[in-house]
């Protein structure tokens, strides 16, 4: 009797070692993801609740208001509670959409080669030519604002990048037994490409994202330190971070609370992604 | 050779009409310039005789073609905030941003490559640590904290230098540092990993076994092949003169392009917002085509033909 199915048990596998840096940069990650979800439960006042009494508190002089308070008496803890949750909602949707539509403009690319192929480069090369910020400040300019508006926008940062790689692994993947089997199996263009084929480039896919996703954090940031991202009364770490700019000298703690978060979120990001990469695939740049 | 050089020339001119492209479809999609010029409420026989005025009634694809022939003519629309020609306003601006952005581009170059070079001859080193470590916070540290930190530091605390404006030399030191700093950091990285992988090839591993002294193989062999990835970057970088310094002009009130692009944005003055749209897109794609070209004096393969796409 020949045992024509091989042995299911996988071989017993170390837990892979975690360098320090990384659980803490994961540790932090979670954090951050925890108080954004809690958000509506954590926050002690409500984040526009002015108290004109306690204007410009410092921190770690009241009980109520351990991070101080701003020039309007508004609680610091809490607007950073809700900027953390802004600015989180924001680099996810980004992400998200811009590795959809990189990923789907990529496989396009590979299936049809050819014109669409020709299209979707001359798109990216259009991307690379100008860099994001003066893109989305021209964007801003001629719509105006609001938070779909930036979402969208931030949505197109980097979806050169998934197309690049979606299209390249697509095109060898094709190339490949398993695709062509299922396509002589009658398999339809999309089961092939999002059943068989985007399984297998997954994890390069979630590399770039990690990668792409601090990035998108920095620019969201940016935009909103000036002015022009996330508008009053709404509130995210760029814009607590430009507000404060202008009590610098005389309450600095008011712009310090999400610098430094910003700065951690980006340092977690990136170490995360850094080691993913180096795990999953060395290839990616 | 000729070839390589022609199809990136026409490449370069292709993505100059999608950008002129994207700003058109851009500034039709947002609304009659007619309404928005002359308010809601003016009457129907002025918005119609603007529009003639200004070829409006005319079809898209005849529009089109005019904004084309406009921009070649260097006729970039007018300031709505003061009635001067957009180009002219931000022509005057150009001198300011590069006082600041060539020396950090110096900056940049002086310390990111050595930097790099060094780090990834002497790999695994706390020098080379040191470097990895700056670069990861470089990269993590947006401009403007850093830029808002150098001024707490050494305006608010220390009193040493001006916080803002363009008095005098010291008013660019901190700017020009923000600049240079977080730019190094990557410079430095990049440059570093392109080292590691050239070192890492069989040539080198050749070079060195038919007795060449080391410093020869890195000079000969090693540095003129990591010289091709960096040179990419490098040219990114002299694209982004202009565009590059938006938010550390706007942190340290420094009247440069930047500073006018935000203004621009926040008053919805379109004209200037497109020139500097199509001027920043011009630089790039130009600092690429040169990059294009160097590859062809880095890359003797380039030259003769054999890679007909690299």
């Amino acid at each position: 009797m020949i045992d024509i199915y091989p042995s299911t048990e996988a071989p017993a596998r170390r837990l892979p070692q975690i360098p320090w840096f990384v659980m803490l940069a994961m540790g932090w990650i979670g954090f951050v993801l925890l108080v954004a979800l809690l958000a509506d439960v954590i926050t002690p006042f409500s984040y526009t609740a002015m108290d004109l009494k306690y204007r410009l508190v410092a921190p770690f002089q009241t009980f109520s208001h351990p991070l101080g308070t701003d020039e309007l008496g508004r609680d610091v803890l809490s607007r950073l509670i809700v900027s953390i949750r802004i600015s989180l909602l924001i680099a996810f949707g980004a992400t998200i959409i811009s590795a959809v539509l990189g990923t789907t403009l990529g496989f396009l690319a590979a299936h049809f080669r050819g014109f669409v192929e020709q299209a979707v480069l001359m798109l990216a090369d259009f991307q690379a030519a100008l860099p994001f910020l003066i893109l989305a400040l021209s964007v801003l300019a001629f719509f105006g604002n609001s938070l779909p508006l930036l979402i969208g926008l931030m949505g197109l940062y980097g979806w050169e990048r998934y197309a690049r790689i979606a299209r390249g692994l697509a095109i060898s993947a094709s190339a490949q037994g398993y695709a062509t089997a299922i396509t002589q199996l009658g398999a339809r263009p999309t089961r092939v490409y999002l059943r068989h084929i985007l399984p297998n480039i997954a994890s390069t896919l979630i590399v770039s994202m990690t990668l792409v996703f601090p990035e998108v954090i920095l620019l969201e940031s940016g935009l909103s330190f000036l002015g022009l991202g996330v508008q009053p009364p709404m509130t995210s770490l760029g814009n607590m971070v430009g507000y404060g700019r202008d009590y610098i000298t005389r309450a600095a703690w008011i712009m310090l609370a999400p610098s430094t978060v910003i700065v951690l979120t980006t340092l977690a990001v990136s170490l995360v992604g850094d080691w993913l990469r180096d795990k999953l695939d060395p290839t990616l740049g | 050779m000729i070839r390589f050089i022609l199809t990136r020339v026409l490449r370069a001119v292709i993505t100059i009409a999608l950008v002129v492209t994207f700003a058109f479809v851009v500034l039709r999609l947002s609304g009659d310039p007619a309404t928005i010029i002359l308010g809601p409420e003016a009457p129907p026989d002025a918005i119609a005789a603007f529009r003639k005025s200004w070829g409006l009634d005319q079809p898209v694809w005849v529009q089109y073609l005019d904004y084309f022939a406009a921009i070649f003519r260097g006729d970039l629309g007018v300031s709505m905030r003061d009635g001067r020609p957009a180009f002219d306003l931000v022509m005057e601006r150009i001198p300011a941003t590069l006082a600041l952005t060539l020396p950090a581009l110096m900056l940049k170059l002086a310390l990111g490559i050595p930097a790099g070079v060094y780090a990834a001859l002497h790999q695994g080193t706390a020098f080379d640590r040191t470097v990895m470590v700056t670069a990861v916070f470089g990269f993590a540290i947006p401009s403007f904290v850093l830029a808002l930190g150098l001024v707490l530091l050494f305006a608010v605390t220390l009193g040493w230098l001006p916080s803002g404006g363009r008095d005098t030399v010291w008013h660019a030191l901190l700017p020009i540092i923000t600049l240079g700093a977080g730019g190094a950091a990557a410079l430095a990285r990049f440059t570093r990993s392109a080292m590691l992988e050239v070192l890492g090839r069989p040539y080198i591993r050749t070079a060195s076994a038919k007795g060449l002294p080391w410093a020869a193989v890195v000079r000969g062999h090693a540095l003129p092949n990591a010289a091709i990835p960096t040179v990419t970057l490098v040219g990114f970088l002299v694209g982004s003169l202009i565009a590059g310094a938006v938010v550390v002009e706007s942190v340290f009130s420094w009247p440069g392009v930047g500073r006018l692009l935000v203004v621009a944005v926040a008053n919805r003055d379109l004209a200037v917002v497109q020139c500097i749209l199509l001027l920043v897109a011009a630089t790039m794609v130009a600092s690429n085509l040169i990059v294009d070209f160097l590859y062809g004096v880095l890359d003797p393969r380039l030259r003769h033909g054999a890679v007909a796409d690299a």
